[in-house]
């Protein structure tokens, strides 16, 4: 079982198979350099809501969740510098806002 | 947060309704807690299920609100499901799961708790808003 794990899931259409590769990387690097943990323990897997089916306050949805496991026991400051280096990683590399990108780091 | 995911079986429930679903829930979470309407995000699941066709709403909050406000909230959003799809009460169920606000990051921010919700606060996520309209609108 990986000690870190991240479940991301997009509104359909929104990220390339391309990008997605990139994105998986940048998620392991992130792990690596602020949790520490080795990129072979990271496990990265995607999953699309599909046209109609995603809405954010009511309306046909954007945003992209990054829902990441991590082992517990961080301080708050590190888990924050963990969740913003994936915002800023991840809005560099798809190109969506900020505002589309929710990002959680829970203990697993 | 909150997500709330419908699992429903596969076509029972067409696009305009589960626009309105959304909507409603919307409407019962920011009412009942006071979180910006952006804050919720609505989706659907659909089964292949064989079985008696049933329907369940699964949603994960902030944790820190009052049993009491939890369990009504999750009869307002089970109530508001209903209404829109007219599926009967011994179909629908739910559950809503809690956690920490501060392992989530909304727009750059990390959540507040409940009932500590700042000033600074709702005008970050007045400014999403703006933000998620103005992309909608392809500006």
């Amino acid at each position: 079982m990986s000690r870190v794990s991240f479940n991301c899931t997009m509104q359909e259409g929104q990220v390339d198979d391309d990008t997605r590769a990139l994105l998986a990387d940048g998620l392991r690097r992130v792990a690596q350099e602020t949790l520490g943990e080795s990129t072979d323990d990271v496990s990265v897997r995607f999953s699309d809501i599909p046209n109609g089916f995603g809405f954010r306050g009511g309306e046909p949805s954007t945003t992209s969740l990054v829902n990441g496991r991590i082992v517990g026991g961080v301080t708050q400051e590190l888990r924050e510098e963990f969740m913003r280096s994936i915002i800023d990683m991840w809005t560099a590399t798809s190109g969506c806002s900020v505002n589309e990108l929710v990002v959680t780091a829970a203990d697993a | 947060m909150p997500f709330y995911r419908c699992v429903v079986p596969k076509d029972s429930v067409p696009y305009e309704q589960r626009a309105q679903v959304a909507k409603a829930f919307t409407d019962v979470h920011c009412g009942s807690t006071g979180a910006p309407r952006s804050f919720v995000h609505v989706a659907f699941d659909e089964t292949d299920s064989a079985q008696e066709p049933t329907y369940f709403v699964d949603g994960y909050n902030r944790a820190g609100r009052p049993q009491e406000l939890r369990d009504q909230l999750l009869a307002d959003l089970i109530g508001a499901f209903r209404e829109v799809t007219g599926v009967s009460s011994d179909q629908v169920s739910g559950r809503i799961n809690e956690g920490p606000a501060s392992w989530t990051m909304e727009g750059g921010m990390v959540l507040p708790e409940p009932g500590e919700e700042t000033a600074e606060w709702y005008e970050h996520d007045e400014r999403i808003e703006s933000g998620l309209a103005q992309a909608a609108a392809g500006g």
